[in-house]
């Protein structure tokens, strides 16, 4: 290959993202320009909410980043993260990345590098050692929930939070620390949790989704020749990938809950229809707060919203 | 790969002028990084690319939230001298074993065990034993040699008995379960222990008159004796019972990851301390003020050790090493006693935090490609460092006896320390072929 | 120059305080957080957020004094033969020298990284506490650093009388 990209990458090895996902960018780009641009994954460069500086500064020329891990900095993409989006994480990426280039875009959070692709995990769900098969059930229990909408929406639910890097989510389960965890399906083989957490109470579009994307350093796309930016562009960049990994995404939650119903002792169990119609209602006052929070910034955020609900909805 | 050994090169150049580590990896680090993104060490793209990643691993090192354990656990056992527990420990150690031919020795040997369990370093565990068990050692007329040697080598299970700090910092290198780590070396601690006892007993087998028996304790006294070291008994089973899951009840329900196992730890200390009265706010304020200054150069390696990993990580050499590993279809179990043989080499003149930055992003990479164990690897990986602090010529270990002593020359410790290293080097073999030793109780705890 | 070394020395003890109190900090609260946890179900949500600050203070506080005190973890293997050689002295200054000079251009990009997060309005998760401060007390603190590794590489070359007492470990 002419070109070899460094693609900067976190989560552990074994994990979906390092896995399949960039193998995936990599064979994409790769088809794209007829071999003359690869890339390669180093591990560990820089914490996750560093890679953004990484890429800036051209340490990498390509990585991944989860918004959350920088409040603050990112306040559109909370917009993919809201609970009732219906749908699979394929036409989440879809939608995202549209309601991105229609609205979320002139925010312009990312400035400074590229953003290649959107997308986001499936939703999460609540998944515990006893089973839960009523929303009632959620008040007081502890659980493991991450920052940002999560948090709000646990609150709403009754629920206690506790904060834990992902890591640890198997010992806190396993020693009653916490009594459940919200995250998404595809965490169930990753982190053992068919061993402590053997539950899962499945709302429809789960209680949050978080939210990812590729960046590449700016410098790094000047540099190749036009041609190839224009083939990247056309065949990778944007749409392609974005549904590309998010269909990584649903494979995952499809494994996680094949898993699940493989696993002797585990069980799913899907919300009423009247849970989940008072879910949504509950998520309704979670949605408007940050809707009005990324209308803030001056992107039209029911517009946005409304467009990925529907686009899901179409797909 | 080339542009990876010049670079190790240079680091070690650099280091023997007596640039402090932190400095010399992060020079060479940096300068390699902007070569590798850059083409050269003078490319402004490449250097602009090189300090973001260095001025985020000084931001981001130091907010380690695993990398917490460190401080806290240092402040645990610093706590816990100031308690005097150490004095207590020998104490029961010495009632049990002191009649035994050699048995002051193997009172040490059970003492440094029983220390090691509260405290971090090695360095700290020889330095707290030798000033309780050599006067006496001394009183009861045991030759120099073994008695040195005994706390020398006794201190060195401090960094493989949890808690340990160079456990954590391998933890943080290559992002092993911290918490695996320091289950994991309880057995092999434990082997320690049984292995220094046997190298005890070689020695007054040998020279009956290097140890002679003190005047046997009546029970009544020894159980009176026993009553006293319930503090450490304490901590220990509270910190390494929380990280195993122990107390894993309802309604308790208490567990902890290892930063809460050293805080609980090190609040336990304090207040252990405070009760006894040992504890005033000027000492207090010494031993939060020396943890902080050890914690702070420990970081602060850890930020040059990291930049330096990131140059050789971009330089390919564990993809290089590999090849060549395959290329000339060497057995893993050779590859591994070659990474041995260098360990134990490295180990005669370097000092073991060193030892271990330098060598872990090298090795670790092509080890578990390989196929072994991470956790294995560095409970084996802090079994040679062990040994490295007690062999010749440079072994920190005999140094801080030589400190603290004072009139016994580095030759006679060295001389006396001999049948120790050998009971670590049968050691090391036990675990390299019986790994199951290693990794019957990590394997209790889940992914 | 005798004064200036005592006002110096004066001067690490609030940057050392500062330190000590972070740390007893860290340890009281991850204690209360798992008591708070366990006991009464109501753990310190901004327990890791803290964690990270206080550690950062403790770091960084300690930092310019233990680079003062020559604390730096390093390899002496040599240093009987520098001694031999009577050359330890204009290695001490060298080395400081340098290690304070190439200090410079990691003190300009964690600047740059502070102007970043504060231009990108970065905050903590729970309490919203400005990352820039954070950032920004890093910064001074490896300016310091810098700072202080030179001037004891320029006492070490033209008045090392004055370490022998004093600043030496
Ligand atoms: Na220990
Ligand atoms: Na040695």
């Amino acid at each position: 290959a002419d070109h070899t990209l460094v693609i900067s990458s976190w989560a552990p090895p074994t994990h979906n993202i390092n896995a399949k996902m960039w193998p995936k960018f990599i064979e994409m780009i790769e088809e794209a320009t007829d071999g003359r641009v690869t890339a390669e994954v180093k591990l560990g460069l820089a914490e996750a909410p560093a890679q953004m500086d990484l890429v800036m500064d051209g340490a990498a020329d390509v990585s991944i980043i989860f918004h959350g891990y920088q409040p603050g900095r990112f306040v559109t993409t909370k917009m993919i993260e809201l609970p009732g989006y219906v749908g699979t994480s394929e036409a989440a990426a879809v939608a995202y990345w549209r309601a991105y280039e229609a609205h979320l875009k002139q925010a312009n959070e990312h400035r400074g590098v590229k953003v290649i692709a959107l997308h986001s995990h499936g939703g999460a769900q609540l998944q515990s050692a006893a089973p839960v098969t009523s929303l009632d059930q959620m008040a007081g229990m502890k659980v493991r929930i991450p920052g940002g909408v999560a948090t709000d929406l646990g609150a709403a639910l009754g629920m206690i939070g506790i904060q834990v890097p992902a890591p640890k989510v198997y010992e806190t389960l396993a020693s009653k620390a916490a009594d459940g965890v919200v995250i998404p399906i595809e965490s169930r083989a990753g982190f053992k949790l068919t061993e402590v957490a053997q539950n899962m109470y499945m709302l429809p579009g789960g209680l949050y989704r978080g939210s990812f994307a590729y960046i590449m350093s700016e410098e790094a796309f000047a540099a190749l020749p036009a041609d190839i930016q224009a083939a990247l562009e056309e065949k990778v960049f944007g749409e392609p990938l974005s549904r590309a990994i998010g269909a990584i995404w649903e494979q995952g939650d499809a494994e996680g809950i094949a898993l699940t119903e493989a696993t002797p002792g585990n069980a799913i169990h899907h919300a009423s229809p009247e849970d989940a119609a008072r879910f949504d209602e509950i998520a309704g006052t979670i949605r408007a707060k940050v809707i009005e929070e990324v209308a803030a910034t001056g992107v039209d955020a029911q517009a946005a919203y409304d467009m990925i609900r529907a686009e899901m909805a179409a797909w | 790969m080339t542009e990876a050994l010049i670079g190790f090169a240079l680091v070690l150049a650099l280091v023997l002028m007596r640039m402090p580590i932190v400095f010399a990896m992060g020079l060479v680090g940096t300068l390699g990084f902007a070569h590798m993104r850059g083409g050269s060490i003078f490319d402004e793209r490449g250097l602009n690319a090189a300090l973001s990643m260095v001025g985020r691993q000084i931001t981001d090192t130091a907010q380690d939230y695993g990398l917490s354990v460190i401080p806290l656990f240092i402040l645990m056992g610093l706590f816990v001298n100031k308690g005097g527990l150490a004095r207590e420990l020998y104490a029961v150690s010495h009632v049990f074993l002191g009649h035994l031919r050699g048995g002051l020795a193997m009172a040490t040997v059970a003492a440094c065990g029983g220390f090691s369990a509260i405290c971090g370093s090695s360095l700290a565990t020889a330095a707290t034993m030798s000033k309780v068990a050599m006067p006496e050692m001394r009183r009861y007329g045991y030759a120099d040699r073994l008695s040195t040697a005994s706390i020398a080598a006794g201190g060195t299970l401090g960094i493989l008995i949890p808690p340990s700090v160079i456990l954590v910092i391998y933890g943080l290198l290559t992002e092993t379960s911290i918490g695996k780590l320091f289950i994991a070396g309880i057995i092999p601690g434990a082997l320690g222990i049984l292995f220094y006892l046997f190298a005890v007993r070689w020695v007054v087998f040998r020279d009956p008159s290097a140890g002679p028996a003190a005047p046997r304790t009546p029970w009544p006294e020894r159980l009176r004796a026993l009553r006293s070291i319930w503090a450490v008994a304490l901590l220990f089973v509270l910190v390494i019972g929380g990280l195993y899951g122990l107390f894993d009840v309802a309604p308790l329900n208490l567990t902890f990851s290892p930063t809460e196992a050293a805080g609980m730890g090190a609040m336990g200390a304090f207040l252990i301390a405070l009760a006894r009265g040992g504890l005033t706010l000027r000492g207090t304020f010494g031993v939060l003020k020396e943890t902080a200054m050890t914690a702070t150069s420990l970081f602060a390696v850890l930020i040059g050790a990291q930049i330096f990993s990131n140059f050789v990580n971009l330089a390919g050499l564990p993809e290089a090493l590999l090849g060549i590993v395959t290329a000339y279809d060497v057995s893993p179990f050779t590859v591994m006693l070659m990474i041995l043989a260098i360990y134990l080499a490295l180990g005669c003149v370097f000092e073991s935090l060193s030892m271990l930055l330098l060598t872990v992003p090298i090795f670790f990479p092509l080890v578990v490609s390989l196929g072994y164990d991470p956790v294995w690897f560095g409970i084996v990986v802090v079994v040679v460092t062990e040994i490295s602090l007690i062999t010749p010529p440079v072994g920190l270990n005999v140094f801080v006896l030589r400190g603290v002593v004072g009139d016994v020359s580095t030759g006679t410790i060295f001389r006396g320390v001999t049948p120790f290293w050998i009971a670590d080097i049968l050691r090391l073999a036990l675990i390299v072929t019986l790994p199951w030793l290693v990794l019957v109780l990590p394997g209790q705890m889940g992914p | 120059m005798e004064t200036l070394i005592a006002l110096a020395r004066g001067a690490s003890r609030l940057p050392v305080a500062l330190a000590c109190l972070a740390l007893f900090a860290l340890m009281a609260m991850t204690f209360a957080d798992v008591i708070l946890r366990s006991a009464f179900n109501a753990p310190i949500q901004a327990a890791t957020e803290l964690t990270r600050v206080l550690m950062a203070v403790m770091v960084f506080s300690c930092l310019p004094v233990i680079s003062a005190r020559g604390g730096h973890i390093a390899v002496d293997l040599f240093d009987g033969i520098f001694d031999r050689l009577h050359l330890n002295r204009l290695r001490e200054a060298s080395i400081n020298i340098v290690c304070g000079v190439m200090l410079v251009w990691p003190t300009e990009r964690l600047w740059m990284l502070t102007g970043r997060a504060r231009g990108y309005g970065d905050v903590t998760e729970y309490l919203s506490i400005p990352v820039h401060l954070v950032t920004g007390f890093i910064t001074v603190s490896v300016a310091l650093t810098a700072a202080v590794m030179v001037a004891i590489g320029l006492v070490h070359l033209f008045a090392p009388h004055l370490l022998d007492e004093d600043l030496a470990r």
